[in-house]
């Protein structure tokens, strides 16, 4: 009895683990699907919450119609791949090395295509205060892009519009209510967040949370999962948000959702 | 001075006063010689008897007195009349097709007059010359009406060419001229050249009919705009008008004109002006019917309804761009369309789909329902281009809007383009609807047809598409080069008038041709574009998107837009009608390909717009130099709307929309000018006359040209003195034995 118990509880465990891996995107168009590619640049050789980009892929297959990649990529930066995608994700706790000239020539190839890079400072403080890697990161991205600067985009920028109405940025650090960011032509190139939003997502494949979400608790993870969500619905539709057609819908609903506000 | 003039064997001879004689002085002997005479007679009166010889003597005396002065000379010449140069315009414009109130044509009346011309001055050397369009030409029968009747051109070379100058121009017209507007307008050509022009009316008055005189727009055709229209309309002839209903209408490819606007025109004193407001939904040539219903005892019905081609220009390109969910094809196509600054885009993105769990309530999500119902029903004609992106049929209530969609393609001449993904083509449902037909690609709907293939491929090029300028803007910015792509969807063979630009390497179609990934074709007024991949985004992002700047992306969709919307750097051709097309005139046709489209295979047809059939194949030299342009006469077509559409064997092809008027400007106001017609005789100091009357045309008198002259004095001075001598002597003596003093 006991061992068909510990059979069932096994074929349920994996059952529920098979689940849990990210659904798939079919596998025709597969290749535009969302793919939250890790940069190695600057001595990273990985994301500093390596399950976050499977997790920010599930979440996004759960909550929308996007499809995501079931596997996440990484690229290097002085490799050649890295303008065969429309998005980088480079995550780190520690300082970083400059970046080679080869792998300053490789983003900004990336950047002349109109490639989006989310910068995410897993090191950041409770307070929201850089870490190493925030502060150098910013130190290369200005070396790759020198004439660009670092600007705060708020709840009025499509970002915090593009899939759920958010107020402010949070992550597994509420931080600040902003994000940093460089926009060119209208376009955001670059997200700093300082709240280390790959640790709100980063889940074992037991499906435990691998980090605790301070101040806010589970809430506060849910709101980082949707600002991963709205990155990557800006990643896919652009300003899609912006249109004029959505704007009389979201001044209503975002006065209705202020009312109920305590 | 009077000559005397003799012929002899080919000579004329006459008499003249010496060579050496001023003409002032001829006069002035004759001057004093007639106020003798008139002294003599004064003298005679008084005087009761003796008068005779003494008038006699007297007479001879003075006579002989002036021949001594004038000392005449006997003049001998070859001579010749050269009777005067007269150069007859005759109008040849369509109005003079027009019936006469005297019965017959105006044409006829304008062929009797110059008859009668030329009947009555024989010595006139008169040239006929006909005046419509450009330089006069020979009048020959059977000759086509032309579409104007311009006479200043015609004039400008008759004066101011090389060669004689007439010394008289004779205009037979019914005065109903495009150039001079004015009679003043002759001044620059006439001004110094002593050069009449005569006029002869061919009409007095028109036949009793209601017209269209004038159509006015005010501004310019906008597609989506309003449009006001002025309409002026006029009863002559004595027709009785009170109301007249003018409707406007759209001649479509397919289907009945559709109604645009109406209004009653109030007739006072024969005029009457009614405004009417049109909007025009598509862009480019449409063609637009405007029409009177006239009372009856008109008579000349060909002129109570026009056409007009309005060039209908917009202010940006409406696109609806619609995508089943948001992908990198999709970002990058929106990002496309957005950076254009002369499209106007509604997009709509599904972002959450019915099994999705945003895991929020609603209040707290940035979506809106997506309004199918609204955008297909209501807004479907404002949009010159759908593009449906890896968008399902059924989940998001797009079925019962097919049919729209396809009319809206077919008939209304809109753009679609279907991108491919996922739930595109028969994945997304489309085989078997009446979208199907629109798309130049077949879509296979049998169950268990594979829908996708999966495999990595890269796309070949078709001939066409390596020539066709659609896509010259991407070959050019990858040099031919096109970057591997991940899957396609599974397609079928191609639709009738449609192309394929790229195909798959090794898919095949049920046909055996290998399969279209890129296909464009044409559909009714429209035209439809299928791109069976969802990996165009690659020509961005990808080692070649890389070393191109990812211009190839924008250089695909230019060309399919711009085709789509036919812009016409993407067209295989230019056609145009240089002179318009009226019934019964000589209707050419242009034809200008651009490099890369050879003339073989090429074919022209003509269909008239309201009709499904009687499609006319237009004869085309395949030799001929298609480059530089060609002019292709059509056949005479009746009255209406058509489209003349040329095809380059199995590419792309171009159309264009025309009409064809019955009456055209020529008979939109019927009324003979006959004042005009006054005052231009007026003006350049010639006379006027009606046709019935053209005898009576005082045309110049010949000019007497000597070739060969003997000039010999009929006595020598001496003995016309020593005769004048005598004469007086013998005058003086008769008077003293008469007793005069």
């Amino acid at each position: 009895m006991r061992r068909i118990a510990a059979i069932s509880l096994a074929v349920l465990v994996v059952t529920l683990l098979v689940l849990a891996v990210p659904r798939p995107a079919r596998a025709f168009g597969d290749r535009g699907a969302f793919d939250a590619r890790v940069l190695l640049a600057g001595g990273t050789t990985g994301a500093a919450r390596p399950t976050a980009p499977l997790r920010w892929a599930h979440e996004l297959v759960m909550r929308t119609s996007a499809p995501a990649r079931s596997r996440p990529t990484s690229v290097r930066a002085d490799d050649g791949e890295i303008v065969s995608g429309p998005f980088l994700y480079w995550s780190g706790d520690v300082a970083l090395t400059p970046l080679s000239s080869a792998e300053v020539s490789g983003l900004r190839r990336f950047f002349a295509l109109g490639g989006l890079l989310v910068v995410d400072d897993a090191g950041v403080n409770f307070d929201g205060e850089k870490s190493e890697f925030g502060k150098t990161a910013r130190a290369q991205i200005a070396r790759v892009l020198p004439d660009s600067a670092i600007i705060q985009i708020g709840p009025e920028h499509v970002i915090f519009k593009s899939f759920y109405l958010l107020h402010r940025a949070e992550g597994r650090v509420q931080g600040p209510r902003t994000l940093d960011a460089i926009v060119r032509g209208g376009n955001v190139q670059v997200i700093f967040t300082n709240h280390d939003l790959g640790g709100a997502l980063a889940q074992g494949p037991t499906g435990v949370w691998e980090f605790p979400v301070v101040p806010g608790g589970e809430a506060q993870r849910d709101h980082a999962v949707r600002l991963a969500v709205n990155i990557a619905m800006y990643l896919l539709c652009s300003n899609y948000k912006d249109d004029q057609v959505h704007a009389p819908f979201l001044i209503r609903r975002r006065s209705r959702v202020r009312e109920s506000e305590p | 001075m009077t000559r005397f003039v003799l012929l002899a064997g080919g000579l004329t001879t006459h008499f003249a006063p010496s060579s050496d004689f001023p003409t002032w002085a001829a006069l002035l002997a004759c001057v004093v010689c007639a106020v003798s005479l008139l002294a003599l007679i004064v003298e005679m009166r008084v005087r009761r008897s003796g008068r005779a010889l003494v008038l006699v003597t007297g007479v001879v005396a003075v006579a002989s007195l002036l021949l001594a002065v004038t000392r005449p000379v006997r003049i001998a010449a070859r001579e010749s009349r050269i009777g005067p140069r007269v150069i007859v315009l005759a109008d040849a414009s369509r109005s003079m097709d027009l019936q006469s109130t005297r019965g017959g044509t105006r044409k006829a009346a304008r062929d009797q007059a110059i008859a009668a011309l030329q009947a009555s001055t024989k010595e006139a050397r008169i040239t006929v010359l006909g005046f419509g369009e450009g330089t006069p030409f020979p009048l020959s029968e059977g000759d086509a009406a032309r579409p104007r009747s311009d006479l200043m051109s015609a004039l400008v070379p008759v004066l101011k060419g090389e060669g004689e100058t007439p010394q008289a121009v004779v205009v037979v017209s019914d005065g109903r001229l495009s150039e001079p507007e004015s009679e003043k307008g002759l001044h620059p050509l006439i001004d110094g050249l002593n050069v009449p022009i005569h006029t002869i009316a061919t009409a007095e008055e028109s036949l009793p009919d209601a017209t269209i005189l004038h159509v006015g727009a005010t501004g310019s055709a906008v597609a989506h705009v309003p449009l006001p229209l002025r309409v002026e309309v006029l009863c002559t002839g004595g027709l009785s008008c009170d109301k007249l209903t003018v409707t406007a209408r759209e001649l479509r490819a397919s289907g009945a004109p559709t109604l645009l606007a109406s209004g009653l025109a109030d007739v006072s004193q024969g005029h009457g002006v009614v405004d009417l407001t049109i909007t025009l939904d598509s862009f480019g040539p449409r063609i637009v019917e405007v029409a009177l219903s006239a009372p009856a005892g008109d008579k000349i019905p060909e002129n109570n309804r026009r056409f007009f081609t309005f060039n209908v220009a917009r202010e940006r390109l409406r696109v609806l761009h619609v995508a089943g969910r948001p992908t990198a094809d999709v970002r990058a196509l929106r990002q496309w369309l957005k950076s254009d600054a002369s499209i106007d885009l509604v997009a709509f993105f599904i972002l959450r789909t019915p099994t999705d769990d945003p895991r929020a309530p609603n209040e707290e999500l940035a979506l809106i329902p997506f309004p199918v119902d609204e955008l297909f029903e209501q807004h479907l004609a404002s949009f010159d281009a759908v593009i449906l992106q890896d968008f399902e049929v059924a989940p998001y209530g797009l079925r019962p809007h097919l049919p729209r969609l396809a009319n809206y393609v077919k008939e209304r001449g809109g753009g679609l383009i279907m991108v491919g993904g996922p739930a595109s083509f028969v994945s997304g449902g489309y085989a078997r609807t009446p979208l199907a037909d629109v798309l130049p690609v077949k879509l296979d709907g049998v169950p268990g047809h594979t829908k996708e293939d999966l495999a990595k491929f890269t796309p070949d090029w078709t001939d066409v598409g390596r020539t066709a300028p659609i896509l010259a803007p991407l070959r050019k910015a990858t040099n031919d080069e096109f970057p591997q792509v991940e899957g396609v969807n599974v397609v079928g063979d191609l639709a009738e008038h449609a192309t394929a630009l790229l195909t798959h390497p090794t898919r095949l179609t049920p046909s055996g041709a290998k399969m279209p990934v890129l296909a464009v074709g044409e559909v009714g007024a429209g035209r439809s574009i299928a791109l069976a991949i969802d990996g165009a985004w690659e020509l961005e992002y990808s080692p070649l998107g890389s070393r191109t700047q990812g211009r190839g992306y924008a250089a695909l969709w230019d060309g399919l837009l711009g085709w789509l919307m036919r812009d016409p750097r993407y067209e295989p051709a230019q056609l145009s009608l240089p002179a318009g097309c009226t019934v019964g005139t000589k209707t050419r046709l242009r034809l200008k390909a651009v490099s890369g489209m050879k003339p073989e295979g090429t074919k022209l047809t003509l269909k008239r717009l309201d009709e499904e059939a009687a499609v006319i194949v237009v004869p085309i030299d395949q030799k001929a130099d298609l480059l530089s342009g060609v002019d292709i006469d059509l056949p005479a077509l009746a009255e209406g709307g058509y489209t003349a559409k040329v095809g380059f064997g199995t590419g792309p092809s171009t159309s264009l929309d025309f009409a064809c008027e019955a009456g055209g400007d020529e008979w939109a106001d019927p009324r003979p000018d006959v004042q005009r017609l006054r005052d231009i005789a007026k003006e350049t100091h010639g006379d006027f006359a009606f046709a019935w009357d053209a005898s009576k045309l005082a045309l110049p008198s010949p000019t007497v040209v000597s070739a060969e002259r003997h000039v010999v004095p009929v006595a020598p001075a001496w003995g016309w003195s020593l005769l004048a001598a005598a004469a007086l002597g013998a005058h003086w003596f008769i008077r003293r034995r008469r007793g005069f003093g």
